[in-house]
């Protein structure tokens, strides 16, 4: 393993003590619970809008906190869940009179500890509403799931319900939101190679050098199949033939399109990814409004990709145009 | 009406720490029959973090001890027995708060709560092989107490604890629908579930503690209380 890790045991503390050293106007940690917030706090007239989930997809999660994305995060070790007084304790520090939509991707150790929590912070009085997020068209159940995963897709639902929170909708108007974009929303992704977890110092699955693992998850979760690596154009069109034809997505639609990376691959990769699937996504007849290609969603160092389509209507269009700030600064 | 006081839950909670810790390698053991023999183990994970982090936990009213202890347990016992006896404890939390004593109807539904909590967050049935078929007959046992107007502590724990030492023997022969063992299918017949076995070790060593004369009459939880 050649990584730049000190002690693997506090390789989390330490990359969120990075993240916050380096915005130290936009963001707060909070180390006890491994918790990032806007230093602005929440504002009792704005919907607040929280997700926590394991380490180890960056700038998921932590890194999508600031004005007009989320209120506040907390992270899980790599690959786990965040215990249920991290999720608590988020809750708490993001609480506003206007109400906190908890966002969580679709995974069991996710959910228990966000239900937990969130039961928790009602008895309290804490005014809030769950969304649960499953975009990946990948696997019906995997490994770490019942039904589908939450992956790339997440955010675009963090953006718009952030965009919405902003603009000063109400709990109930975030969360249509939510499950507007959620229901409009597929991806799949593909990785050409493994991961290590720190803690762990090994790969987390085994692949040749000539494979792929098509439909993979981001915590290297099997996926559909595992096969021959073929050429990027193949690639991107097995991806993006799985997405498009999931909703299905039609001729005249208007899509926001994203090709993340997991990690290891390059941003040249990337494009000659979106190439071939804005490519395709013309012929199909859709009109591309926005596109996006870089790592919103990684897996480690895992080399790899995933398509994402998004259809947009006038309010999800207007939402992912409003301003946004991140640790990230991708936009 | 005689009142449980708050020093006599911490009492039991220190117990059931006693107890779980006590038996990691014995409960792992039975784990080991039909699950993956981490049980004994994680719940001792657990424990041991109560123990470790005991003098700093809110002991303000019953609700806020709970309800610290459901999150350590949540966070430190491993696998799906987190949740699940974390969320016992949260519920039964959120009967107590701001309270330094309960009845036995209070208590009852604390247990009764807790099992509808547990059931929701992992979806047993009675009948499945968890340590619900040890939690209901108790709570079934705590019913019958408070009809009768029998509201004495140690008169209840000493005939939960013979519901749960049943449950022990009744659902030895039960094929498993949750968790790991369920994947073994009947090979999870004739072995106890570790998790029953813990409930009755736990209600055998609160009789103890409370100067309740009695037997243990399952095996296993004889063995765990030797």
């Amino acid at each position: 393993m050649k990584k730049f890790v000190n002690d693997p045991a506090q390789f989390v503390p330490e990359f969120m003590q990075g993240i916050a050293d380096a915005n130290p106007d936009l963001l707060s940690f909070t180390p006890e619970f491994q918790m990032i917030t806007r230093k602005s706090g929440p504002s009792n007239s704005k919907v607040s809008v929280v997700q926590g989930s394991g380490s180890g997809h960056e700038p998921a999660h932590v890194m999508a906190v600031g004005p007009g994305l989320l209120t506040g995060a907390c992270q899980g070790a790599v690959f786990a869940a965040p215990p249920v007084d991290a999720c608590y304790e988020t809750i708490k520090a993001c609480a506003s009179d206007a109400g906190t939509l908890v966002l969580v991707n679709n995974y069991q150790g996710d959910r228990m500890s966000w239900d937990m929590a969130c039961e928790m912070a009602e008895a309290e009085g804490i005014k809030l509403k769950q969304f649960i997020i499953n975009d990946d068209v990948a696997v019906k159940d995997s490994t770490w799931t019942v039904g589908r995963r939450g992956v790339a897709g997440n955010f675009f639902v963090i953006k718009c319900c952030g965009a919405a929170a902003e603009a000063g909708q109400d709990l109930d108007a975030v969360y249509a939101i939510a499950d507007k974009v959620n229901n409009n929303v597929r991806t799949m992704g593909v990785a050409l190679t493994s991961c290590i977890p720190p803690a762990k110092g090994t790969p987390i699955f085994d692949i040749g050098d000539d494979e792929m693992e098509v439909g993979v998850g981001i915590h290297g979760e099997p996926g559909r199949r595992r096969e021959k690596i073929t050429n990027a154009d193949a690639i991107a069109d097995e991806l993006f033939d799985a997405v498009a034809q999931d909703i299905p997505f039609n001729s005249g639609d208007r899509v926001a399109i994203m090709v993340n990376g997991l990690g290891g691959t390059p941003i040249t990769e990337l494009y000659v990814l979106y190439a071939r699937v804005h490519d395709r996504a013309e012929k199909a007849g859709y009109k591309i409004v926005r596109n996006y290609v870089g790592e919103y969603c990684t897996s480690l160092e895992m080399a790899g990709a995933s398509v994402t389509i998004l259809r947009l209507d006038d309010e999800l269009e207007k939402l992912l145009a409003a301003p946004a700030e991140s640790a990230a600064r991708i936009f | 009406m005689a009142e449980i006081s708050q020093g006599t839950i911490e009492q039991a909670i220190q117990t059931t720490a006693e107890t779980v810790l006590r038996n990691e390698l014995y409960f792992c053991d039975l784990d080991g029959l039909a699950g993956d023999g981490d049980f004994g183990n994680s719940l001792a994970t657990g424990f041991r973090a109560i123990k470790n982090e005991w003098d700093g936990i809110d002991k303000s009213n019953i609700g806020a001890m709970l309800l610290k202890i459901s999150m350590i347990v949540s966070k430190n016992v491993g696998g799906s027995s987190g949740p699940i006896w974390g969320t016992g404890f949260m519920k039964a939390a959120m009967l107590t708060r701001g309270k330094r004593a309960v009845t036995l109807p209070e208590l009852t539904d604390m247990v009764g709560a807790a099992i509808e909590g547990i059931q929701a967050r992992g979806g047993a049935q009675r009948g499945d092989k968890t340590l619900l078929d040890a939690l209901l007959p108790i709570h079934e046992t705590l019913q019958k107490h408070c009809e009768a107007g029998d509201t004495d502590l140690g008169a209840a724990l000493k005939d939960c604890a013979e519901a749960a030492d049943k449950a022990v023997d009744e659902t030895r022969n039960l094929v498993a629908h949750r968790g790991r063992a369920s994947q073994v299918g009947e090979r999870s017949a004739n072995t106890p579930d570790p998790g029953i076995v813990a409930i009755a070790t736990i209600l055998q060593d609160w009789c103890k503690h409370h100067g309740v004369e009695r037997t243990p009459t399952a095996p296993e939880v004889a063995k765990a209380t030797a």
